[in-house]
């Protein structure tokens, strides 16, 4: 064990039951009492490949995963050799693999790091007990309960819970769970959990990023949904899906990104909320619409849950590299927010506040998530507090004094009056050509340079508005990171861990969840007190960083940037700490 | 009829001064739209036009009610997105031939499959007419174009044909030169419920001197002076569809008088009262969160 954490990973390929065993692990070890995340890797195919489950778990919080695992269970050959040196010292290998062959350095990592290995046929085991090889899944399972010496009714309790619609196979992987957990294990040392357990886990959820991203928009408000399904955003179209008899929402898998980012612009025109997700290569073809939403100061909200690019790139991996694609997409200049969710929390929080946002600005609105974030296991006992939705639009008697160039006027803080079609007699028309004040094409020289000044100084008003990014630690620690995204769960995982080992190092962490417009005092500030600032980003050219340079001149002492498609693991941190 | 709060003529007005060229059909269609509108009693408050980009699209300030004049080729996703959220608001589209045919076909094969409950309007004047001149997919073979000097070498596309093929549910043609054919034909669009499809024939003054005005005017006939003609009939909508060349067929070719639109299919939707524009507040989500314990 390292780093205050058990792992678990279990690996297989694509089609071999991986993630629902996975789950039902995630599940049974909560119901015991523990906190955990965790973390999905899997090719972008539908059979063969590696696939891998990861459950980090501990007595306290955690929130990102580890690189290594002390238990590894195997149902394929392929997965084996690609994980196997993921494992701790003293790891134990659970596999099913008749006549596995290690290769002679496998045998060397082996026998120096004293990994015990325990074959189990669980192919021919699932046969005779007259279910298919998809139970093999189960009998592992069984016999990693027995390695943990955890008690048996947890599971009983489970399966029963996860197969409740099928009750046929809850019998048939009971059994198969005791063929597991009845294995001899004589010879082979039980893990001792040295973390104490707590009621509050118990009763805890286990939520992906994107069940947060639907749930965050129902509960703002959203009534429509519109998507074409792209990794890693696709299941907020299948949450949204799974609740739209009870939400009533609107849910509508469109024929392209282009057509779903129309209709949600169609449709928050019209005065509903709307809500669009995509990955870089669908948003790459909704940018023509992100400026439309500039010029006709209609709001709008996209997430784009990011993945490795360019092109096709890693489908299923993660990456934090669209953030310049969010600030510059689509053409001309215009005021606009970007926002970056780091957790489970944040993800809920700013689906409420990017409509926030978009509504009060008339703005679009781009929250990024990744894809660490999206289908990342979070393990939380309640939602954060809800924001209220408010309008920002012309109201009651109002309505009737309008004229219609009172919906672009020139106002001081750039935000001219917003009504809705039907709401008043004052029609206006909302022109994607430069207009006038009631939306006429004009193609003046003064008015064009005064409607361009309207619409950049909600940029400014929005600025002041924003929340500062947040600091974790002291300004004065010896190292300071700075860094947005599904990193920042690595980072305060490192800075627990050190304080835990009461490290003499001191570290501490400035994280942006709102970037743009980008906020500077606290970075100025940093440059002053901070002995060594560290960018940390999941990108190759740390784009925030850049962004920071550009708006400040200020240059970060070291980067330290990933970009292999995985996210910050927890060792990537105290590595490079160690290394200082 | 008293008149009180009718709805007029001049309730659609523009202060704005028109753009397009000396009889471009552009005139006539806008004429026969806003009589539509006025004969469909609709408050300009409680329509909603929405613009392509295009000669089509210059109109957006040219006329009144709420309207959107949005990007090359998108208005149907758009106009989609509109009549959804709020069906009390009639929602009526237009668009060019290159728009809607090059940029955004797309859109039109899934808006008239979906069959989306608002009317679009293709003013079909067999080219690019705002960035002068170039073919588009109606233009006639051999005709020298802007960037086609030795003349178009692809064959023009029957719209409606291609419409056809679909399965509509509503499809119908007119003439630019004819407005009080046309405001019929529109209004029958309106009335429809699902994706009112209108192929507009429109003579083109400046770049296409193949078939202007008079051109039309001695080919086209109305379909409903044909006898025996059923509309209901997908096939015999086909038939006569197909000649664009003597005899041209205008008026609504075919209706499904059963159609259900998109929204009325939708089962989380059925019964419900209010629009989705009244439906936006904050929502307990309290009852969804059983299947993450
Ligand atoms: C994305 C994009 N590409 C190209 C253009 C340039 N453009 C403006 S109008 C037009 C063609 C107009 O032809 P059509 O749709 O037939 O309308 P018409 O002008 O004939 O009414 C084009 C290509 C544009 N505005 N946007």
């Amino acid at each position: 064990m390292t780093n205050n954490r058990l792992v678990i990973k279990i690996c297989g390929s694509s089609g071999q039951g991986i993630n629902s065993v996975g789950e039902l692990t995630a599940k049974a070890i909560k119901k015991l009492g523990y906190k955990l995340f965790g973390y999905r890797e899997y090719p972008s195919l539908i059979r063969g490949g590696f696939a891998s489950y990861q459950i980090d778990f501990s007595d306290n919080t955690l929130r990102s995963s580890s690189k290594k695992s002390d238990v590894l269970i195997s149902l394929g050959r392929i997965a084996t050799h690609k994980y196997l040196k993921d494992l701790n010292s003293s790891g134990i290998l659970i596999h099913s693999l008749k006549g596995m062959k290690f290769e002679q350095d496998e045998e060397k990592f082996i026998k120096e790091n004293r990994i015990k290995v325990i074959f189990l046929d669980a192919f021919d085991m699932a046969d005779k007990l007259g279910g298919k090889t998809i139970i093999a899944n189960i009998i592992l399972f069984g016999l990693m309960w027995k390695v943990f010496a955890f008690p048996i009714e947890v599971v009983d309790e489970t399966v029963r819970e996860v197969f409740a619609g099928n009750p046929k196979y809850i019998e048939l992987d009971l059994k198969a769970f005791e063929a597991g957990y009845n294995f001899d294990l004589s010879g082979v040392e039980q893990i001792k959990v040295p973390f104490k357990k707590n009621e509050k886990w118990k009763n805890s959820m286990i939520i992906t990023g994107n069940a947060a991203v639907a749930l965050g928009s129902i509960s703002a408000g959203v009534r429509a949904y519109y998507s074409y399904p792209m990794t890693p955003s696709s299941s907020i179209l299948s949450y949204h899906a799974d609740f739209y008899k009870d939400t009533g929402v609107l849910v509508k898998q469109a024929e392209d990104e282009i057509t779903a980012i129309q209709m949600a612009i169609g449709s928050m025109f019209m005065g509903t909320r709307a809500l669009v997700a995509t990955s870089g290569g669908g948003f790459d073809l909704m940018t023509e619409t992100i400026s439309l939403s500039g010029m006709t100061e209609t709001p709008l909200v996209c997430v784009i849950g990011q993945r490795p690019g360019p092109a096709t790139g890693l489908p299923t991996w993660t990456a934090d590299g669209d953030l310049n694609l969010a600030i510059y997409a689509g053409h001309g200049e215009f005021p606009r927010c970007v926002i970056a969710a780091s957790d489970l929390e944040s993800v809920y929080t700013l689906t409420q506040r990017a409509f926030d946002i978009a509504e009060k600005y008339q703005i679009p609105v781009l929250m990024l998530t990744d894809k660490q974030i999206a289908e990342a296991l979070f393990n939380i006992d309640s939602f954060p507090k809800d924001s209220e939705v408010k309008r920002y639009l012309v109201e009651g008697d109002e309505l009737k004094r309008l004229i219609s160039s009172d919906r672009y006027k020139f106002v001081n803080n750039g935000i001219s009056s917003r009504w809705l079609p039907g709401s008043s007699e004052a029609t206006f028309v909302a022109n994607g050509d430069e207009h006038m004040e009631d939306g006429s094409v004009n193609e003046e020289a003064v008015n064009a340079k005064q409607m361009m000044e309207k619409r950049m100084k909600k940029l400014e008003t929005l600025y002041q508005e924003l929340p500062s990014p947040m600091l974790y630690g002291e300004e004065t620690a010896d190292i300071v990171f700075v860094g947005w995204g599904s990193a920042k769960a690595a980072i305060l995982d490192a800075m627990d861990q050190l304080k835990k080992a009461k490290s003499s190092q001191s570290i501490s962490y400035l994280h942006f969840d709102y970037i743009y417009p980008l906020k500077t005092e606290e970075i100025m500030d940093l440059s002053e007190k901070a002995r060594k600032v560290v960018l940390v980003e999941n990108n190759y050219s740390g784009q925030l960083g850049n962004l920071i340079v550009q708006k400040t001149g200020y240059r970060f002492n070291e980067l330290l940037l990933k970009y292999d498609g995985r996210p910050f693991f927890v060792e990537d941190i105290l590595n490079y700490l160690k290394k200082l | 009829m008293n008149c009180s709060k009718c709805i007029q003529m001049f309730d659609y007005y523009s202060d704005n001064i028109f753009t397009w060229c000396t009889n471009c059909g552009n005139y006539g269609i806008f004429s026969a739209v806003k009589r539509a509108l006025v004969a469909e009693e609709i408050d300009p408050k409680d329509a909603l036009l929405c613009f392509d980009i295009g000669c089509n699209g210059n109109g957006s300030d040219k006329i009144s009610g709420y309207r959107f004049h949005g990007l090359h080729g998108r208005v149907l996703p758009f106009a989609a997105g509109a009549s959804l959220a709020n069906r009390k608001i009639k929602v009526i589209a237009f668009g060019g031939d290159g728009g809607t045919l090059s940029e955004g076909i797309n859109h039109l094969v899934h808006s008239v499959r979906s069959n989306y409950d608002f009317t679009f309007i293709l003013h079909n004047n067999e080219n690019y007419g705002l960035t002068t001149g170039q073919a588009s997919l109606t233009t006639r073979k051999g005709k020298p174009m802007n960037a086609a000097p030795d003349g178009v070498v692809v064959e023009p596309m029957n719209v409606m044909e291609f419409i056809l093929g679909l399965k509509p549910s509503f499809a119908a043609r007119a003439f630019s030169g004819d407005v009080k054919h046309m405001t019929e034909i529109i209004r029958a669009g309106i009335k429809h419920r699902g994706f009112s499809f209108i192929e507009i024939l429109q003579n083109c003054t400046t770049y296409n001197a193949e078939t202007p005005h008079e051109w039309y005017q001695e080919r086209v006939y109305d379909i409903s002076k044909l006898k025996g003609y059923n509309k209901a009939d997908l096939e015999s909508a086909k038939e006569v569809s197909k000649d664009l060349e003597e005899n041209i067929a205008t008026g609504v070719l075919y209706e499904d008088e059963d159609s259900v639109d998109f929204y009325s299919r939708l089962a989380n939707r059925k019964g419900t009262q209010t629009e989705l524009v009244d439906e936006v507040k904050n929502y307990e989500i309290g009852n969804f969160l059983s299947r993450f314990n």
